[in-house]
């Protein structure tokens, strides 16, 4: 489970203070499909890189199943980003250099791959249909593609976490459909938390959670409350 | 399991693993490929940052070549005199220095010396017309394309006038310049008691190459010679094969008085043999302590001294070399701050998926190390090419560059070090970032 309490976060913005998260509190329950939304700059971003110990908040706590993520050391910090928490970016950040195989391993770089990884790393790229694609490099591949791949980079530690930052924000509605359907997918079959940012409500169903943020605060976090303004 | 860690670097991070590790990974050298495709990408900047530090590289190695070339010449040189030679108290050499004649009985008498001859030594005045200052002029004024060699060489070749007393020489066993004197008949002969007052020369087949006839023949025995002027006779060549020796001309030291203005009573320096030359420290340290104002220089201390002075000329060009070396180091910096600007979001992806900061600043670092280490062997390749170049200017001084595996691994490392340097503070950077704030800047 998830549990955020009061969580501030103020970024300096040239000679001013910018507050993104004004005292939020929510809380997602473990192996949910929880969506956030809300305008931009409401902060949804912002939350969603805190539930991934990216950046720590200003005041406030975080609770992922108990470990407060403010009160982690800088390698348990990285042994959290490795082992227990799945990214996926708007914009795919894949490394150009690596290919598709490669750019799934990155977490065990570091370490050295094992063959296990890497055969982890092919099964999950063959899920995600891109058997073919093994090899290429991700100028080769189209975006619905790249993000196939960054799924799969976020899936092969087998995360209980997993968060995607508007995944289909470049991508064609069609192409985003699949992507969703993916996401749902892979989500249901492994009960692994989804938390996904997203100005698209058209893929909420009712099973999911909506937290509505505006301003910093949370102004939603009841589905049907949510639907019903949605209506 | 325990990883090796020098420093600041974890070098599991790049598949280097303690014995103890070995190792369930199948692939632990896939940063080391990471960290190649990365200069890769961006290859013309990657190329101009090698460039930047592998010349300075090649004026390392080049300079470590030429410091032992000169250092062996002048070794072999020396290991050919067996004597001492007394000057002046101070005097760098015998050209310049000046003793009083009456030196030389008070020489003879210190025990140990077996036999002692007094020697002038000055720079010619003139050799077929021309000066040694009007030398260098002309060798600034007239470059001829054609023959850089020549221009080289003639900088080095000031000739030299050597007095020597024919008659008291007689007594030396060990002079280098007789015992160089070409085979039969056209090396001619030494200088003889009967020499004494003539205008004879012995002189090297350089000088006679230098200076050749009207027809562009090499001068020869029984030819003559205009020095200072004058016209003087040709009665031996020698070759030593030494730039430090085949410079000079030897004749009789009255002969020599004559023509260089030099006082009866003035020589510049004596030439000592004692009765072991194996104990020649000892008698010049008899020499010293008899004779007020006088240096005795052994071959040892001659190398010594001559060691010392290339010591501080390696410095001299050292610092020199540094500062080119410092420009190559900023390159790197230069290109590895643009490299790590630009991948702000990739570091940010990076720290995402576990990476450590050590991780990211082991990935950068390894960068520009990679970069050192091909400005080190790109510098190195340089540095061959130039001496195998140079050596073909240089094959009549008698001087032979080489590059021993000390100085090319001593150059290589430098680089390896300087492109590490270089890369730190871009990859301290790069790690010191938090990934969202990368991930957002990179995304910007």
């Amino acid at each position: 489970m998830i549990a955020v309490e009061n969580v501030r976060k103020t970024f300096r913005s040239g000679s001013h203070d910018v507050e993104a998260l004004r005292g939020l509190s929510c809380k997602i329950d473990r192996g949910r499909l929880a969506f956030i939304v809300g305008p931009s700059g409401s902060g949804k971003s912002t939350l969603l890189y805190l539930l991934g110990a990216l950046d720590l908040p200003s005041s406030g706590s975080i609770l992922v199943d108990g470990h407060d993520l403010t009160k982690l050391s800088e390698t348990d910090t990285n042994t959290y980003r490795r082992d227990h928490v799945g990214f996926i970016f708007q914009s795919f950040n894949l490394i150009g250099n690596l290919t598709c195989v490669e750019n799934v391993l990155i977490p065990f770089l570091p370490r050295g791959v094992t063959a296990a990884q890497k055969a982890r790393a092919v099964e999950l790229l063959t899920d995600v249909g891109l058997k073919h694609r093994l090899d290429h490099r991700p100028r080769q591949l189209s975006g619905g593609e790249q993000q196939r791949v960054a799924i799969a980079r976020a899936l092969v530690k087998d995360p209980k976490l997993l968060l995607a930052d508007e995944p289909t924000g470049e991508l064609d509605s069609k192409t985003g459909d699949e992507i969703y359907k993916i996401l749902r997918h892979l989500q249901a079959q492994r009960q692994t938390t989804l938390v996904i940012v997203t100005h698209d409500r058209r893929f909420i169903t009712s099973n999911d959670q909506v937290i509505e943020i505006q301003d910093g605060q949370l102004v939603g976090e009841d589905l049907y409350q949510t639907r019903a303004d949605l209506r | 399991m325990p990883n090796v860690r020098v420093w600041f670097l974890d070098l599991a991070t790049l598949g280097i693993r303690s014995p103890a590790g070995l190792s369930p990974y199948s692939d632990t050298g896939s940063m080391w490929k990471f960290a190649w495709r990365n200069l890769l990408t961006r290859p013309l900047r990657t190329a101009l940052a090698l460039i930047g530090l592998s010349i300075p590289i090649l004026g390392v190695i080049g300079l470590f070549s030429l410091s032992e070339a000169m250092r062996n010449l002048i070794g072999t040189t020396l290991s050919r005199v067996q004597g001492v030679v007394v000057l002046r108290e101070g005097a760098f050499s015998p050209v310049f220095s000046d003793l009083t004649s009456d030196l030389l009985e008070k020489i003879a008498a210190v025990p140990g010396v077996r036999a002692v001859t007094p020697e002038i030594w000055k720079i010619a005045p003139s050799v077929e017309g021309r000066s040694a200052a009007g030398n260098i002029v002309r060798n600034v004024l007239t470059r001829d394309p054609k023959a850089p060699s020549k221009q080289l060489q003639n900088m080095l070749d000031q000739p030299i006038i050597v007095g020597q007393d024919p008659t008291r020489r007689a007594q030396i066993k060990s002079e280098v310049f007789p015992k160089a004197l070409l085979k039969g008949e056209a090396g001619g002969r030494y200088l003889e008691p009967s020499d004494v007052g003539s205008n004879h020369v012995v002189i090297s087949t350089k000088i006679a190459r230098d200076n050749p006839m009207p027809d562009g023949q090499p001068r020869k025995v029984g030819d003559f010679i205009d020095i200072g002027g004058k016209p003087f006779e040709i009665i031996g060549l020698y070759e030593t094969g030494s730039m430090f020796l085949d410079v000079v001309v030897i004749m009789p030291i009255d002969t020599a008085r004559k023509l260089l203005n030099v006082s009866p009573d003035t020589v510049s320096s004596f030439y000592v043999e004692g009765d072991n030359p194996a104990l020649n420290e000892e008698l010049t340290a008899r020499i010293e302590q008899a004779l007020d104002g006088v240096d005795g220089r052994s071959p040892n201390e001659f190398a010594s001294n001559f060691g010392s002075l290339m010591s501080q000329l390696d410095l001299f060009l050292l610092a020199t070399v540094s500062l080119a070396l410092l420009v190559g180091v900023v390159g790197i910096i230069n290109t590895m701050l643009m490299s790590t600007t630009e991948r702000f979001a990739e570091f940010g992806v990076l720290r995402t998926n576990g990476w450590s900061r050590r991780h990211v600043l082991t990935l950068v670092t390894a960068e520009s190390a990679y970069l050192g280490l091909l400005a080190g062997v790109v510098g190195f390749v340089l540095a061959l090419v130039f001496t195998l170049v140079a050596n073909q200017f240089l094959t009549s001084t008698g001087l032979s560059l080489t590059i021993t595996p000390r100085n090319a691994l001593l150059g290589i490392l430098l680089s390896l070090v300087m492109g590490m340097l270089g890369g730190f503070y871009p990859a301290w950077k790069a790690s010191r970032m938090v990934p969202m704030a990368a991930i957002r800047l990179g995304a910007s």
